[in-house]
């Protein structure tokens, strides 16, 4: 009996928690509802027809046309192609060049905190600035990166963001100056909640600096990198922001992306249903990728 | 409570990935609601007619308020409201309010064909054919410009203003290095010579003898003055473009002019260098005439003593042919007062609007001699006969001529100029790549 009225006691407490939770998720969740999931569903249904943002015409349903076009546009082919080299680039750049700050900058070195505010620096700052920075350094002609490059002998340096074969690289190497420092914070935090009975015991067997980062803080540190990574890899599918401000797509469409090509093919050519299936086909690589990710972080943890 | 966890990782998943999708939705959702406060704010208030004008750099333009002045003059009972939607992204910004109908405009400023292209494609324009006959709008005072945008017989927009290219040479430069100023008949191996005469110095202090901005329409459409092709024609795989792209590419190689990589990755904007005279000659549109006598009025610019002369021209065509681009004046096919709207971009892109466009010493879409006396008149214009013969032109070229798939065709152009520009490719592959690019496009 007494047993009987408990469980009804703890059902009715977990209803009300559950509504209580609910109701501090709702403000957030209905703002993501109506600004984000509709319009994400209209994008769906938006890449099955033809529509070029009149209201007269409206759109028509033109099945899977849009996405037959896919196979034809040497444009989608070159996006998508430069959209994963860079994906696979900037990943383990950033993840490698954050770990390694935050290792250092965790150590009680001298104006730790300076050179912390240092690196997270480039973050913060506005992209559209730092850019237009970067690129005066990194000009071909009178640019200082190369001036210098030539001083010490190069006689041919690349041209950087407008050389074919460079741009990507210049693009790659900009986008993780400008994000380790983010990243950087994160391992920091998860670096600082690794318990330190753990180094000392680590340090009673003998283990040395190197295997004590091995075997002590990388597997610590799993769920930090397992988060970095999925934030860096969609961040990558998504860039647009950078790639337009260093090279604009170009030397011809040797560092176009695919969110690029979305933006051109929505709002300069007006095709919207076009553009949506191009979302799609972005939507389904991070999808299919994060699964993975997931679905390893869980081999690896088990 | 396994299963739960793999549906919520799905969840998580799906939802992390989803946020790639939200930046393309956010636009429409914004604009219908600026769109219904803005319906609201047109509406009319008794016998007043309120209309909104849609158009971009609102502070920095002469003529918008001068032109509703004049307007309002005549008609006490309008009020006209600028609805300034920025410049760089302007197509855009506009092309988002017309989508989904009622927009709030009612008077649209046309900025370029592939924009003009994709709104008479969605409809988003009112056809002023049948207006043109019933008002007896003499169409030929715009010197035939107006046919390269008449699509299937049906005119959409009056243009207002009418820009060409002319070229800019500075006095001073030409002076100190003993050389003779350009004429108005040169052909493009007289203007190469000269530009060669004109390089001196080095380093910061370095004198170029031209200078191309990076728009593709500075150098690939010196291809187009002999009226024989438009950039559309991929047929003959564009070599005739050819020789422009080898005299510009060959000039950037002996330093005769600046490298356009550099110019691309510092963001040089033409009036800068032209300003601060470090380029001797530079081909740039009319509308850099204003700008530069209110820079060399104002003290920002040391290019005070220029000059214009007449586009160079290939052998056996015509001087005076050049590039045009003309922006015009439409109504929306969702204004609820067009009549109104109408009856402004008549005035507007009439004699009278014309008059009041010249005096602020920008070139209006009429040329009359009228209005060449007043620009030439101006302050700071310069004074020697020639400059005042320069706005003569003889035939206009559209830098993009009228077809529903402009805005596609743009987009490949701009690419392989700069693939070429940049020597990422030869000028044959980069010409064959374009031809090909464009035919994917069109054909």
């Amino acid at each position: 009996m007494s047993t009987h009225v408990k469980t009804v006691s703890s059902k009715g407490r977990k209803r009300r928690n559950n509504l209580i939770a609910y109701s501090f998720i709702a403000p957030n969740f209905i703002g993501f509802a109506v600004f984000t999931l509709v319009p994400i569903l209209m994008a769906v249904g938006l890449s099955f027809m033809k529509w070029n943002g009149s209201a007269v015409q409206g759109p028509q349903f033109v099945g899977l046309a849009n996405y037959a076009k896919l196979f034809t546009d040497s444009r989608f082919k070159q996006a998508f192609i430069n959209t994963v080299i860079y994906t696979v680039a900037t990943v383990p750049l950033t993840m490698i060049t954050s770990l390694l700050l935050a290792v250092i900058l965790n150590q009680k070195i001298f104006a730790r905190n300076f050179f912390r505010t240092i690196s997270f620096f480039p973050y913060v700052a506005s992209l559209v600035a730092v850019a237009a920075v970067w690129n005066a350094l990194f000009s071909p002609e009178k640019g200082p990166v190369n001036q210098v490059l030539r001083a010490i002998g190069i006689s041919n340096p690349p041209g950087w963001a407008v050389d074919s074969n460079w741009a990507m690289a210049t693009l790659i190497l900009f986008s993780v100056w400008k994000n380790m420092g983010y990243y950087m914070i994160m391992y920091l935090a998860g670096l600082q909640s690794i318990s330190p009975e753990l180094y000392e015991a680590a340090g009673l067997d003998g283990a040395n600096t190197v295997q004590k980062f091995r075997y002590v803080t990388l597997p610590q540190l799993g769920n930090t990198s397992f988060l970095v990574l999925i934030m860096v890899t969609i961040q990558c599918f998504k860039v647009y922001d950078v790639v337009l401000m260093i090279t604009n797509a170009g030397p011809g469409t040797k560092t176009l992306v695919l969110v690029f090509h979305i933006y051109n093919v929505a709002f300069k050519q007006w095709d919207l249903g076009y553009a949506s299936a191009i979302s799609m086909v972005l939507f389904l690589m991070v999808l299919i990728v994060t699964i993975v990710q997931f679905r390893g972080e869980k081999k690896i943890s088990n | 409570m396994n299963k739960l966890r793999k549906v919520t990782s799905l969840i998580l998943a799906m939802s992390l990935s989803a946020s790639v999708l939200a930046g393309c939705g956010n636009g429409s959702t914004e604009s219908q609601a600026s769109q219904a406060s803005q319906a609201q704010a047109s509406s009319q208030a008794g016998g007043q007619v309120k209309l909104v004008w849609a158009l971009w750099d609102k502070d920095k333009t002469t003529y918008y308020q001068p032109l509703i002045d004049a307007y309002k003059e005549k008609n006490p009972n309008v009020t006209i409201e600028m609805k300034d939607l920025g410049s760089t992204d302007y197509q855009t910004a506009l092309g988002t309010q017309l989508a989904g109908g009622d927009s709030g405009l009612d008077i649209i400023t046309v900025k370029d064909v592939p924009g003009y292209a994709a709104m008479t494609n969605a409809g988003q324009l009112e056809d002023l054919t049948q207006y043109i006959k019933d008002n007896n709008i003499d169409l030929k005072k715009y010197g035939g410009i107006t046919d390269q945008v008449t699509v299937d017989g049906k005119l959409y927009e009056l243009p207002f203003r009418s820009d060409f290219w002319l070229l800019y040479y500075n006095k001073d430069l030409f002076d100190k290095a003993k050389v003779d100023y350009p004429t108005n008949d040169m052909t493009f191996e007289q203007y190469d010579a000269l530009a060669r005469k004109l390089v001196s110095g080095s380093g910061n202090d370095k004198t170029y003898g031209a200078h191309y901005h990076t728009w593709r329409s500075a150098v690939q459409l010196f291809g187009i003055l002999d009226g024989k092709h438009t950039v559309l024609d991929y047929q003959d795989g564009y070599t005739w473009m050819k020789p422009y792209y080898e005299m510009v590419l060959k000039q950037q190689d002996d330093g005769v002019v600046m490298d356009y990589a550099t110019l691309k990755t510092s963001s040089t904007h033409y009036s800068g260098v032209f300003e601060n005279s470090s380029v001797a000659m530079m081909n740039m549109g009319s509308w850099f005439i204003s700008t530069l006598m209110a820079d060399n009025k104002a003290g920002k610019s040391t290019a005070k003593n220029f000059g214009i002369v007449k586009y160079p021209h290939a052998e056996g065509v015509e001087p005076g042919s050049t590039l045009a681009t003309i922006t015009g004046l439409a109504v929306a096919s969702s204004s609820k007062n067009k009549e109104a709207a109408l009856d402004f971009v008549k005035f507007a892109s009439g004699e009278e609007g014309a008059v009041v466009v010249a005096k602020t010493g920008t070139i209006p879409a009429i040329m009359s001699d009228d209005v060449i006396e007043f620009i030439t008149s101006m302050e700071g214009f310069p004074t020697d006969p020639n400059s005042k013969e320069a706005l003569k032109t003889s035939h206009t070229y559209l830098e993009m001529p009228m077809n529903a798939k402009s805005a596609e065709v743009e987009t490949a152009l701009n690419d392989d100029h700069d693939a070429i520009m940049t020597k990422s490719i030869s000028i044959d592959e980069g010409l064959k790549k374009m031809s090909e690019d464009v035919k994917a496009i069109l054909g």
